[in-house]
């Protein structure tokens, strides 16, 4: 799934589901299952993420979105516990507003 | 997810600002994993390097390994790193244990190394500190589990308390890595860290336990600098911009 490249100008209705298939690839479709995933999910409280599958996550997205967006730097800017109490709706913006 | 496989074990390994003309290659500590540079501290240095981490063999997502976690085996696994990266010397810099391996490095393949930066290691000898260490690791863990501040042990999720019990249980009790730390209890005094020639940069928390054993290395190693931060045995979490900054002007001061 993160092979993909040059995805078109996506909603972010469009780019929630890429974001949700990360989550399921890193952290499993065996625990995925039991979770709401939405835009309102945060990293750790809601999807019970550790802080290196947040850097697996960060590469799938960096893999899709390719050079339009510069994730890391933007994650660079944060401190971790910024980082980490990210929800989706967040990532998602961010990667609208630079495609 | 970026592997290496090495003559023993399979490496998860993260670049950036690959094409740079230095390299900076950084190495965790126990119980860690490379995120603790990875969000941080490594996009400051990739401002001007390539810098490679990378999960030690047992942590993260490098395959596990029972044997092998001594300071001499794990520097071979660093140099292993270095030659499949076709990478004949970098700027190394390693976090409490990574440190240690990053002093092993240093003492075994003086040639390899440029500048040696080392950052809050423990006196191998002092066990009641390495075990203070090892709580430090714990509650560094919980801290990036939960996103909070201070060394306050949170509520976990289920997955996550499931994954931490994994991780402990198999290197306390599965791994040898306690067993081979004892052994390296005389590193400070015959470990030949005396004739480390590199130029060093030693950073240590105010606060932490591990204060006297950076005095100890400054004292031991010929051209080494203190310098200490706010903070605890975890000023990478606490003082990451601190500690970035002070890695890239470290390594960018020519002599």
């Amino acid at each position: 799934m993160d092979q993909l490249t040059q995805p078109a100008k996506l909603s972010e209705a469009e780019i929630l589901p890429v974001l949700k298939q990360f989550i399921t690839e890193v952290i499993g479709e065996e625990f995925v299952e039991d979770l709401d995933i939405t835009a309102a999910s945060s990293f750790t409280k809601d999807l019970e993420m550790d802080s290196i599958e947040i850097v697996a996550f960060s590469e799938k997205v960096k893999n899709y979105f390719g050079k339009d967006i510069d994730f890391t730097g933007w994650l660079s800017n944060m401190d971790l516990d910024q980082i980490i109490s990210l929800n989706l709706g967040d990532i998602t913006k961010y990667i609208q507003s630079c495609l | 997810m970026p592997v290496v496989e090495l003559p023993h074990t399979r490496i998860h390994l993260q670049e950036m600002n690959k094409g740079a003309a230095e390299t900076v290659l950084m190495v965790h500590g126990m119980f860690t994993n490379l995120s603790i540079w990875y969000f941080n501290i490594a996009p400051i240095l990739a401002e001007r390097y390539h810098v490679v981490l990378y999960d030690l063999k047992g942590h993260g997502m490098s395959d596990r390994s029972q044997h092998g976690y001594d300071l001499q085996s794990m520097s071979d696994e660093l140099l292993a790193l270095m030659n499949t990266l076709q990478l004949t010397s970098v700027h190394l810099a390693g976090y409490s244990y990574g440190g240690l391996i990053a002093l092993k490095t240093a003492i075994r393949y003086p040639e390899k190394i440029k500048k040696l930066a080392v950052i809050e290691s423990p006196n191998p000898y002092e066990q009641e500190t390495m075990n203070v260490v090892d709580v430090y690791s714990k509650e560094l863990l919980v801290h990036f589990v939960n996103g909070q501040g201070g060394h306050s042990p949170a509520k976990m999720g289920k997955r996550q308390l499931e994954r931490r019990h994994r991780l402990y249980e198999f290197l306390l009790k599965e791994s040898t890595i306690r067993q081979d730390m004892q052994q390296e209890r005389h590193f400070f005094s015959n470990g030949g860290i005396k004739d480390i020639p590199h130029e060093t940069l030693l950073i240590y928390g105010k606060d932490s336990d591990c204060v006297s054993a950076g005095l100890e290395l400054q004292e031991k190693i010929k051209d080494a600098r203190l310098l200490f931060v706010n903070g605890d045995h975890n000023i990478p979490v606490q003082e990451p911009f601190t500690i970035g900054n002070a890695l890239k002007d470290f390594f960018e001061t020519q002599d």
